[in-house]
């Protein structure tokens, strides 16, 4: 695998719009033609070459980002498949945000928007992620629409807002408003889940450990079950390095509860017994 | 050229090119897999009275299913993609997804796919949902016991269908031993099915009949009642004879099972009673594929 590294040498608390990087992948550019881009800073505009070092070839398939801070948005921004960006710090909003097949792995924690309105591909965050992971652009009406976004540690709230397809597997807890407006898709967490969840959930599973806090009244209890189609799903989230890896395939004894029927009703929450 | 006795014939088997897709039930026991298998392979001997031909390929162990339960795996063959799709729904619908506590899986991935539980899915009224995982889509239909789990598309490929060995015997006992034999070693095998009764096909059909309405009828000429007959081909001493038909996802398989059917019966050999193997054929001029006896054992 070839590699590419880029540096971040700018210490600054303004946003950093990271799209250049997209730009230049997609458009098939050279190093030297990246680095003369122009990068939005805050209200500013400079040139990447003020900004980043870049030492190999932008058509590497592995790109580093080091130094990266929660400044740096849009890391992956449409990452096309067989591109890998590796972030060895942290990652600010709309990590992933549109990714188009790519893999994008955040070795430290990311902020609010990850995996925003994402087609497909990997995202793996090392540490905690922000609020509306999985969720859609403001203003627009999908979320994530397919892939597989991990995440080793606590989300925020509205993780899946408006969700379309995919799956979200955390490690640890989620925040309030869970799946909120969620379209379809998969949520999982081993960990606790905030108040609120599945507001306005048309269809999709929400899998989880404890009953989350204060179930809405708007989810029915459909009693206990053994659902064959959960092998196949824990068989999915196995293949990924992590804790979700120790669960038992068969684990698939669940209490089932419909939602939210105050819209479409035919979301599930399933509650693992044992 | 003989073996152990047994005259193999310098002749060839002609084979049809087919269509062919493989599925996966399981069900909370091999028990109740087997019954969705066995009746959804009930009446699928020939495409000619049946539109598909299709039998169990064999037994999978939990470790080899999708959902971890015990399976079998099914093929189908038919002449073309269109008829076994059609046949692959109907057979599903009314022969799995009745089944209590089975499942469906596609057991072929190649790039043509035809739906598996993609129409099915309609019987859940609306309360039907789907899950992508990884690439594939499984669709979740409520039913009684539960849900029928049914991945929505399966593989389809080219494959073989017609293959054959014909065995001349004494008797029908010693000719029945030696077809049981020989479809014991070829059902052990991965990728063909035989599917006729058992495996085995004592109603051996010619081409056309001298009733109009009909396309195939008795192929007389192996008939032993009629061995008096100057177009017969069977010596005095022959008073049964029977074929094997073999459907395979390749001519490898096909021949390899030709090779292991051959092997077994030639192992009984002259003395019990088995005097001739050989192959059924229009003349070239139907099958593309020809399956030569003597070269198949390595003449």
């Amino acid at each position: 695998m070839s590699n590419c590294t880029l540096r971040l040498t700018l210490d600054t608390h303004q946003r950093i719009d990271m799209r250049w990087l997209s730009q230049a992948i997609n458009a098939g550019m050279t190093s030297a033609d990246a680095l003369q881009l122009s990068i939005k800073i805050g209200n500013k505009t400079s040139q990447v070459s003020d900004v980043f070092t870049l030492t190999g070839e932008l058509t590497a398939t592995n790109i580093v980002l080091e130094n990266s801070s929660s400044s740096c948005d849009y890391i992956g921004y449409q990452l096309p498949a067989g591109k890998t960006i590796n972030v060895t710090g942290a990652a600010g909003h709309y990590a992933g945000a549109e990714l188009a097949g790519g893999q994008l792995i955040i070795h430290s924690d990311a902020q609010h928007y990850v995996g925003c309105a994402m087609r497909s591909g990997m995202i793996t965050v090392n540490g905690h992620c922000g609020n509306y992971l999985g969720g859609a652009f403001t203003g627009q009406k999908r979320g994530m629409a397919g892939g597989t976004i991990l995440v080793k540690g606590n989300t925020g709230d509205f993780t899946g807002d408006m969700m379309r397809k995919g799956i979200i597997m955390v490690t640890g807890n989620i925040g309030n408003y869970c799946a909120s407006r969620m379209i379809a898709g998969t949520i999982t967490s081993l960990g606790s889940v905030g108040t609120h969840v599945g507001k306005n959930m048309r269809r999709g599973t929400l899998l989880f450990h404890k009953l989350p806090q204060d179930l809405p009244a708007t989810f029915t209890n459909c009693g206990r079950h053994n659902l064959g189609y959960l092998t196949l799903l824990l068989d999915e989230m196995r293949k990924h390095d992590s804790e979700f890896k120790l669960l038992h395939p068969m684990r698939r004894r669940v209490q089932r509860y419909m939602g939210d029927t105050s819209v479409a009703g035919m979301g599930e929450l399933l509650i693992w017994i044992g | 050229m003989n073996i152990n006795g047994v005259v193999i014939d310098d002749t060839f088997s002609e084979a049809f090119s087919m269509r062919a897709t493989r599925i996966v039930i399981t069900a909370i026991n091999y028990k109740w897999a087997r019954h969705a298998a066995e009746t959804m392979t009930g009446f699928a001997t020939s495409v000619i009275g049946c539109r598909v031909e299709a039998g169990i390929e064999k037994q999978l162990t939990h470790s080899e299913t999708p959902d971890g339960r015990p399976g079998i795996s099914v093929l189908l063959f038919s002449t073309d993609r269109k008829t076994l799709q059609a046949q692959l729904e109907t057979r599903i619908g009314q022969c799995v997804l009745t089944c209590p506590t089975t499942a469906v899986f596609a057991g072929l991935y190649t790039e043509d796919r035809i739906g598996l539980g993609k129409n099915l899915r309609y019987f859940g009224d609306g309360y039907q949902s789907s899950k992508l995982i990884g690439a594939e889509r499984y669709w979740r239909i409520p039913v009684m016991d539960g849900e029928f789990i049914c991945q929505e598309t399966t593989g389809v490929q080219k494959a073989i269908g017609g293959g054959n060995l014909l065995v001349f015997a004494r008797s029908i006992s010693q000719v029945l031993l030696a077809c049981e034999a020989a479809i014991d070693s070829m059902t052990a095998l991965p990728n063909v099915i035989l599917p006729f009764p058992g495996g085995g096909v004592r109603s051996g059909s010619k081409v056309g009949s001298k009733y109009p309405a009909l396309s195939a009828s008795t192929n007389h000429r192996y008939c032993p009642t009629l061995k008096g007959r100057d177009d017969s081909v069977l010596d005095k001493n022959i008073e049964a004879v029977m074929e094997i038909v073999i459907d395979g996802l390749t001519t490898e398989d096909v021949a390899l099972a030709m090779k292991v059917g051959i092997e077994a019966i030639c192992d009984l050999g002259k003395s019990q009673g088995i005097e001739k193997i050989t192959g059924g054929n229009y003349g070239g001029k139907l099958g593309e594929h020809h399956f030569h006896l003597r070269e198949i054992v390595g003449e």
